[in-house]
Parts: structure tokens; C-alpha cells; sequence
């Protein structure tokens, strides 16, 4: 807490998690991990199954121990508080509503908890209620609720007790798909009007994209990146990110020649030319996003034999033939590309728009 | 679709003809009995057992035993269930056989057992005299205090399992839910464990009740002749003093206060489950 690693001051550290680490069984899903959300930001934690994001959303929020490292909220420790302290709400994917009370009486609890009378939470209650448009549904066993509904009640029962902080794990996933975009603008919305600082789990980068400010893309107990979603979409910080946020054409290849901060890659569909200082026969992991190539030469272009074209009714994607993990790909606005399967068409795209990644192993 | 039901039903005529005829029949039979002297339908073998107060006393007594049989039972079953819903593996097994594994011993030798413990020169008299705990040997055995506890023994696995099953199932998310709400673990437990493990108990309970009010076993070796409880009462009238029409009569008796904590209970679990 001296010296050069004095926390920075104002809103920079509101949530800072540092050096956590977590080990089950033995098996280690989580070490030095740091991370820190700002007052006000709606933040996802996003990455594949197993990657060690609601192992990290339950650390903050108490219900699972750290094994290493601490949690600070607002400057304080809470390392080691238990979660009934912590004032953190979360909203469980299967939204955990308690099955045995009412609509109103599942958005009391909190207040109940906290002390307050029964007949005292009617007020605070209704307007929670409203805050979410459920106000004709007090009365209602919480089983009789559709999923967007109760999802809505889970949340006025979180926000009824002013959390610190809100926590949500894939709040999204049980509803489908059209209600999913509508439930996301309107928790956003919510969210934005009463300044509160969120931290989403999820596996969907659309959903992610939709609702936070920054993305933390987690692979393997670790956040690979940590950014905006428009920056996590155009500079993906590793391949695994590229993979995970977005589509992209990718190809595998060795740099064949450097020079003055530009690479030629070698690749078994081509010599692709990329900014980047790696020196000659390094491993290489090529990206481009789709709607960046065009279907004409430019300072990148390859001779592809078309797998498919899919019409997607906004967009058309035009799928290159390639061998695994190889991936070609480009996205044409519109419906009426004109190519079909079999086709032999050009794709070329700009060197400033090439990624490249040093391939792993 | 209709027709699939209705032929899949069938597959109960073969118990349900079993119960009716090795247990309805005979039941209907005993309640006709009851109410029936000369041929006559009559209500005084039930005037005369309420009318007399040592029969009042048993009744009593049965229906006391009974009762705080279940509720030790239920002090003892519940932290059990809580710990057994959170074990895994082996320790879950382990916890099963112990439970299930006493019922395979005959009540009978059980009770000889506890006859060894508990008697007046037995083992745990023997120690608390050896270690000058108590100065003379406490009466144990015979003593309605030794009946509660030895049924409370025989009988726990029938609460213990049912709330067990409960407490099992029920999503884990609610607690921790309640947990981040700001439940103190002693509020959590009141309003949201205990509130939606209340069906098992209420079975356990149940199950429990019926079969302590009904024993005739254990407290014929426990406390025997001495302190009679309704079922040692049927089975005198029948066996010795030859009154079918006492015997009869107590045991409708029995009956209906069993078919009433069976159907209370069902209401009461039904009504509980409803609003879950």
C-alpha cells in the first residue's frame, strides 16, 4: 500500500481483484488473478465453459473461498467476508427464486433480511415491482411465472437491497433467443438509470458485446484480454480471443521472410504479407476479419475454391475450401453475391488488416 | 392415448386386490365389529372405553409416547438429514447402511440389547457407579423415558430418510441466493431451508407417529405389562381376556387416529407442495 504501488485514486479501482487463485481438488482453475471494474461499468466476463468465469464471479460475491490474493470493493477488504456481509446481489442463470413465497414477498426477502419488518416492505416492494414491470404479478406463486418474468423478478429482488455491486451469472441463457435481445436492451437501460456497477458471466459474445462496456475474454483460468468490444473485435489481443469474439478467416503458416517490421507468411494457401517483427521460420496463426476481404485482389490475395455461400438475408458468407484449422472466410453485405459452391473467386484484403499471432507449441 | 392410461392402470389391480382383500376386508370387518352388539348397531363398547379412566390413561399414554417419540426423533433426524444432503460418496453410503442397516436387526434382539445396557446392574449403571457419577443404580428400564427413546431409535431411519430426501433436492442456488440478499445463515435457514424442507418432516413425522402409536413390541419388552399402551390393550382383549368386542373397539380406535394423521398429513404436505 506504499510507494510505486499505490492504488491510482477515483473510480479506476471500485472492484479490484488481485493475485486471486483457486484450486479444486487439486486442480489449480485459477492463479494470480487480477482484475478491476470501474463504478458504474457494466462488465462481462465471457469465455468457454470450464474457463474459470463464475468460479471468479462466485469469488466476488463470497460464496466460494479464495484460495490466494484478495478482493477490495471501494478500497476496503472483503477478502474474507462472508457473502450475507458483502452486499453483492447476484442473479443465478436459473434465477433461484425461492419457490415456497410470492412474487412480492421473493423481492422482500432482501429487505426481510436486512431487518425490516413485514409490514414495512410494501412500499420499497412496489417499487421494485414497477421498476420492472411486474407490479400485476405480486401476488403470484413465482412458479407460474414464464422465464422473461421470473428473470425480471430475480432482478427487482437483487436491486431492492442498493447493492455495491450486481452480479449476474448467464442471466440470458434459459430465455430464447428474441426475448434474450429484448430482456438485454431493457436490463441495460435499468442498469445505466441507476449508475450500477454489473458484472455479467457468459458464453455468448453477443450477448457480452450487447450489454458491457469491456469484455474479459477468459480462457484457462486466465483473462486474455481485457478491453471495449470494438477494440476486442479489430485487435484481438491472441488468437484465442480472434476465435472466441467474432468470426475470421484464419490460417496457419511459417514466416518466411523479415524486414523492417513486415513479414511474408507462408501458408498452404498462399504467401500472405503481415506487419510484424517475428524472425524467419516462427509458427504463425494468420487472422482476418470476413467483412474486411473483398472479392477483387488487393495487397493480400488468394485464389479460393468456394465451399459454400451461405445467404444469411443481411449479409452473405462466402466459405473457401480448407482443411481444419485452416478457416476462409468472407462476408459479402447484401444477398445477391452472385457466387455459388465451386466457384473460383479472389480474396484480398489490406496488410494493415492481417493479425498475426505466434502459434503455441 | 385415453385407452393406454386406463390399460396401464391395470398394472395396480394386482396389489390393490392384494390390500383389499388382506387388509381392507379384515379392517372393515373389525370396524363393523366395534360398532355391532347381539347384531345390533351400537355405540357402547366406545361409551364404555371412554367412560372408564384407566383406559382414558392408556390412550393417553399411547398417544404421549407417541408424540414425543416423534419430536426426539425429529431433533435427532434433522441436523442428521442436513449433514447426510451435503455428504458425497462414501460417506454417503456410509451414512446409509448405518441408517438402513439397524432395521435388518429384529426389534427384538435390539431390545435385549438395550436390556443389557439399561438394567439395573447393566453396563451404563455399572460405569456411572464405577466412576461415582451416581451412588445407587438409576431405574432406567420399565420407565416410559426408556419406551421414547428405544421407538425414537427403532424408527428414526423413517424420519432421517425422508427429510434426507428433501433437503437433497433442493437447489442450492436458494440459500446462496438468500446469502447475497444479506441472510444472516440463521435467517437463511429459517426462511428458506426449513420452509421448503418442511414436506419431509411432515412426512417423516407421520410415518413416525403411525408406526409409535401402533407398537406393541417395543413396549412390551421395554416397559411390559406394567404401563399398557393401546395396542398391548388390544391384544390382551383379545388374547386373554377373550373381549373381541374391547379389542375391536380399541383398535378402530387406533385405526382412525392413524387414518387421520395419514390424510392430515398428506393435506398438510399437499398444501406445502402447492405453494412450491
Amino acid at each position: 500500500m506504499q510507494g510505486a504501488e499505490a492504488p491510482e485514486p477515483g473510480p479506476q479501482r471500485y472492484l479490484d481483484v488481485t493475485g486471486v487463485g483457486k484450486a479444486f481438488r487439486g486442480t489449480t482453475v485459477m492463479s494470480d488473478m487480477d482484475f478491476r471494474v470501474s463504478k458504474g461499468e457494466l462488465v462481462s466476463l465471457l469465455g468457454p465453459s470450464g474457463c474459470g468465469k463464475t468460479t471468479l464471479l462466485r469469488i466476488i460475491a463470497g460464496l466460494t473461498p479464495t484460495d490466494a490474493g484478495d478482493v477490495l470493493l471501494d478500497g476496503h477488504a472483503i477478502t474474507r467476508l462472508p457473502a450475507h456481509k458483502r452486499n453483492i446481489s447476484v442473479v443465478f442463470q436459473s434465477y433461484a427464486l425461492f419457490p415456497h413465497l410470492t412474487v412480492a414477498e421473493n423481492v422482500a426477502f432482501g429487505l426481510r433480511a436486512h431487518g425490516m419488518a413485514k409490514g414495512d416492505t410494501g412500499g420499497k416492494v412496489a417499487e421494485a415491482l414497477a421498476l420492472v414491470r411486474m407490479t400485476d404479478f405480486a401476488d403470484r406463486p413465482v412458479s407460474a411465472l414464464s422465464g422473461g418474468q421470473q428473470q425480471r423478478v430475480a432482478v427487482a429482488r437483487a436491486l431492492i437491497v442498493d447493492p455495491v455491486l450486481l452480479l449476474l451469472d448467464e442471466p440470458f441463457s434459459a430465455l430464447d433467443r428474441k426475448l434474450r435481445e429484448t430482456m438485454q436492451v431493457e436490463l441495460k437501460s435499468l442498469l445505466r438509470a441507476r449508475d450500477m456497477t454489473a458484472i455479467f458471466v457468459t458464453h455468448d459474445q453477443d450477448e457480452a458485446m450487447g450489454v458491457s462496456d469491456r469484455i474479459a475474454v477468459m480462457n484457462a483460468g486466465r483473462i486474455e484480454q481485457f478491453a471495449a468490444p470494438s477494440d476486442l473485435y479489430a485487435l484481438p489481443a491472441s488468437a484465442f480471443v480472434m476465435d472466441f469474439v467474432g468470426l475470421s478467416t484464419r490460417l496457419h503458416g511459417t514466416v518466411a521472410t523479415s524486414q523492417n517490421n513486415k513479414i511474408t507468411v507462408e501458408t498452404t494457401h498462399g504467401v500472405v504479407k503481415a506487419h510484424g517483427a517475428l524472425t524467419t521460420g516462427t509458427r504463425v496463426i494468420l487472422g482476418v476479419r470476413p467483412e474486411l476481404i473483398r472479392t477483387e485482389g488487393g495487397e493480400n490475395s488468394l485464389e479460393v475454391t468456394l465451399a459454400d455461400a451461405m445467404v444469411l438475408g443481411s449479409k452473405t458468407q462466402l466459405h473457401g475450401q480448407a482443411e481444419d484449422p485452416d478457416r476462409l472466410l468472407c462476408e459479402l453485405p447484401g444477398m445477391n453475391s452472385g457466387f455459388g459452391s465451386g466457384d473460383r473467386v479472389t480474396f484480398g484484403w489490406d496488410v494493415a488488416d492481417t493479425l498475426v499471432y505466434e502459434a503455441s507449441a | 392415448m385415453r385407452a393406454r392410461a386406463e390399460r396401464i392402470g391395470l398394472l395396480a389391480l394386482p396389489g390393490l386386490s392384494f390390500l383389499a382383500v388382506v387388509y381392507a376386508l379384515p379392517l372393515f370387518m373389525l370396524l363393523l365389529k366395534s360398532f355391532q352388539i347381539d347384531g345390533q348397531f351400537s355405540v357402547a363398547e366406545y361409551v364404555t372405553f371412554f367412560t372408564d379412566s384407566y383406559n382414558l390413561s392408556v390412550l393417553w399414554r399411547t398417544l404421549r409416547v407417541a408424540l414425543l417419540t416423534t419430536l426426539l426423533a425429529l431433533i435427532i433426524a434433522y441436523p442428521t438429514a442436513i449433514v447426510m444432503a451435503r455428504t458425497k460418496g462414501i460417506w454417503l453410503s456410509v451414512f446409509l447402511v448405518a441408517m438402513v442397516l439397524p432395521m435388518s436387526v429384529g426389534v427384538v434382539v435390539k431390545a435385549f440389547a438395550w436390556t443389557i445396557l439399561f438394567r439395573t446392574r447393566g453396563v451404563l449403571n455399572d460405569t456411572l457407579l464405577s466412576l461415582g457419577i451416581t451412588e445407587a443404580p438409576i431405574r432406567m428400564l420399565f420407565t416410559e423415558t426408556a419406551l421414547i427413546i428405544g421407538a425414537a431409535n427403532v424408527f428414526l431411519p423413517f424420519m432421517v430418510l425422508p427429510i434426507y430426501a428433501v433437503l437433497r433436492q433442493l437447489d442450492q442456488r436458494l440459500p446462496e441466493a438468500a446469502s447475497s440478499l444479506g441472510a444472516t445463515p440463521v435467517f437463511r435457514f429459517m426462511n428458506v431451508t426449513l420452509p421448503l424442507s418442511l414436506p419431509g418432516v411432515v412426512a417423516g413425522s407421520a410415518f413416525t407417529f403411525s408406526l409409535a402409536i401402533s407398537m406393541y413390541v417395543i413396549p412390551s419388552l421395554i416397559v411390559g405389562e406394567r404401563q399398557q399402551t393401546l395396542s398391548m390393550l388390544t391384544a390382551r382383549s383379545f388374547l386373554y381376556l377373550r373381549n373381541e368386542a374391547l379389542g375391536a373397539t380399541i383398535s378402530s380406535i387406533l385405526l382412525i387416529i392413524a387414518i387421520s394423521v395419514v390424510l392430515g398429513s398428506s393435506w398438510l404436505a399437499s398444501r406445502l407442495g402447492a405453494r412450491s
